[in-house]
Parts: C-alpha cells; structure tokens; sequence
C-alpha cells in the first residue's frame, strides 16, 4: 500500500498533513507504518542458529544484522527447546538446533499465547518465528510463534531452505556487485540491502541503463565508438558492421533500429550508414 | 548465542569424517535390545548406535550424541521421528551439511 519511496505518506494520512513525525507510529507492535520499514523489506530467513551467530550488525540506530547482504528482520529457526522458563508476562527458552544454540523469549500477553507456550515442553522439537535482536552484544530471538514439530520431513525440509536461501542470496549479491556499471542506478535497492530471497525477484533497470542493452546493440555500439568510425563522415555501412561482428545482418539491423530509437545512432548518406551520435 | 557444541547432520558416509565429535543421524531401526540399537543409516548401511532408546521405540530415531567409532554412536539424545520419513532428503541434507555448505551449520 504504502510501499516503494513513499515513505512518509503513512504519517500524512494519520496525522498532521505530515508536519509532525506521527505519535502513531511509536506503539511497540505497529510495524506496518513504520517510516524506516518498508513492508517488502520484511522477508522471512529460514536460517541456522550458526549464521545467526555469524550476522554482520550494521551500524545503524536500528540495530540491524545482515545475513548474505540481506536484511534481517523475520526468522525461522528449527530445533530442539530446552531450559524453558515461564515468568509473569514472558517464557524464555533456548533453542538447539544442531549448529548452535539461541535464547529465546516469546511474550505472553493473551490467553492465545499462554496456551500456544504450554503446547511445547523442553526436549521437543520446535519451529519458531521471531524477530532477531542484539541485547548487549548478545543475540536473541524475540519470538512471535513458537509451535511443535508434527512431521519430522520438517526438519531435512527447514535445512534444504536454509541451503537454498542462503544460495540465492549469494548468488543475488554477486550478481548485483558485478552490475553496477555506469548509467542510472535504477532503484533504491541498490544501495541499501538487497531485498533478498522473494517469489519474484525484481532487477529490472530502466530503458537508458547500459546494462538494458542487449548484447548484440553493446556490440554494435562499441564499434561504432572506435575512433575511426566517429572519424569517418558518411559513418558506417551496416554491412560492415555485420561482417567485423561476425554477427548475422538482420540481427545488426534490430541492433540498430533500437539503438536508433534510444537515440544513440543515427544514418547518415543512406539508410545502410550509421554513426554514434557521442563525440568520442 | 552458543555455538560450541555443534552436532554435524551425518550418514553412514560421513560419520568417519567425525569420528569423536559431536553428532546427529537418523536411522531406521532394525534391532533394539536393552541398551543397542541397530539401525540402517540414510545412505542403507548399518549404524550402531549405543544408549537407553525411549521406550516405545519408533521406526526413525534421530540420535546425537559422540561418534565413538567410524560404525557407531554414543547416544545422548532420542528423538522418535515417527514410521514414515522421507530418508532421501534427510541424506541429501546430510550431503549438502558436509559438503558445500559446511560452514552454515559448524
């Protein structure tokens, strides 16, 4: 709803015309208008407790951690409880699932909570959802759900997740390192953490990026910004270009039809001759 | 935030590679009595495992505990996963756990 760059609107619609920073939006639970959290951000990271160990923690005010690039905010852990100590409003609890071990605390506040922390008794495998935070250089998992381990697939299944996740966003990041050329840096993305593992993952760049050029127009491009070819008048036939490209001539005519049409060619005596319109 | 005492996810394959270490397989229990179980590991080879199992025993058993030999395992917990498991993706786990992606579990 609010997503994307209009960060601040959520506080417009809710207070002040967006004058005032929105009392609203300091209530403890009331993540969704949040000017800092945008709601694509919030991805759930199925991780092991060693990564979570292994968190690199930004800087910032927000104490924030980043896994592979990505920002962490929700996490799934599996594993196995034990030391479960119930007090007034709070039950905490470690977790050990086999890489390591994490404390945990799962506020209980209604009923619906208090039942959900007497389904799961120490020694049980369990799944918990919960926010990650550093406390005094300790991490710690704030849980929002902690339920019992019915299907024990569950178990080979919550590690393959943490194997592929943590791939893609490897992989995710090399790719965005080994992209940022010159041009229009597209999207905010770039220079904040990667929105990491989603169903669909967005790298679309705008039409004038460089990196939108396919690789047959780059070809066609380079050459035609060699020196000698902005040297010559009448520009260059394109069945030249076709045979130092060793590329098929309908081929260099789509190349230069788009190419044309960004405006980076143009003919010259003929239909047949193009130069690059920079100035070299 | 502990990580000391990790327990590597192994098969019959890869207990030899953490022989005195800190363990975790799944078998598939073949003989129970007293205090060994004999069980066919993920990969289909046999696996001693050593301890008190919970009584009843189920077919899958998770155990962690010290690997004593490059055959058997000193138990020190069980946990009954069920009769049915799907034992490929456990192995595939396994072999992922070892190999590539070692370093996001010790």
């Amino acid at each position: 709803m609010y997503g994307g760059n209009s960060q601040f609107d959520g506080n417009a619609a809710f207070a002040g015309g967006g004058f005032m920073p929105s009392q609203a939006t300091q209530t403890a639970g009331d993540h969704s208008f949040s000017p800092a959290k945008n709601r694509d951000s919030q991805t759930l990271l199925p991780l092991s407790v060693k990564q979570i160990s292994e968190a690199f923690q930004s800087s910032d005010d927000k104490t924030n951690f980043l896994i592979d690039g990505v920002d962490v905010n929700n996490v799934k852990v599996v594993g196995i409880l034990f030391n479960k100590a119930e007090r007034v409003t709070e039950v905490s609890f470690v977790v050990d699932d086999g890489t390591g071990r994490i404390d945990c605390s799962r506020w209980v506040n209604e009923a619906v909570d208090a039942k959900e922390m007497e389904a799961v008794t120490n020694g049980m495998y369990v799944r918990v959802h919960g926010h990650l935070k550093g406390l005094l250089g300790k991490r710690q998992l704030v849980a929002y759900s902690v339920r019992p381990v019915d299907d024990y697939n569950e178990i080979a299944s919550h590690f393959a997740e943490v194997i592929f996740v943590h791939s893609y966003n490897s992989k995710l990041r090399r790719q965005q390192d080994s992209s940022s050329m010159s041009g229009q840096v597209p999207s905010s993305a770039a220079n904040t953490p990667l929105k990491g593992y989603q169903a669909s993952p967005s790298t679309q760049f705008p039409g004038y990026n460089m990196d939108g050029i396919r690789g047959v127009d780059k070809m066609v491009l380079d050459y035609l910004q060699q020196p000698s070819c902005l040297a010559r008048e009448k520009g260059v036939h394109r069945n030249e270009l076709a045979q130092q490209l060793k590329v098929p001539s309908e081929k260099i005519l789509e190349a230069i039809e788009s190419l044309e049409s960004e405006g980076l060619v143009y003919s010259t005596i003929d239909e047949y001759h193009y130069k690059s319109t920079a100035n070299g | 935030m502990d990580t000391s005492n990790p327990a590597a996810f192994v098969n019959a394959e890869f207990l030899k590679e953490h022989v005195g270490r800190r363990v975790r397989a799944v078998v598939q229990v073949m003989q129970s009595d007293g205090d060994t179980v004999i069980g066919k590991s993920t990969d289909e080879k046999q696996l001693v495992v050593k301890g008190y199992p919970p009584n009843p025993l189920s077919t899958f058993v998770e155990v962690i505990g010290i690997a004593d030999t490059t055959q058997s395992i000193q138990a020190e917990t069980w946990t009954n996963f069920g009769d049915t498991l799907d034992v490929t993706s456990y192995d595939k786990v396994c072999r992922l756990a070892n190999g590539d992606h070692k370093h996001l579990f010790i």
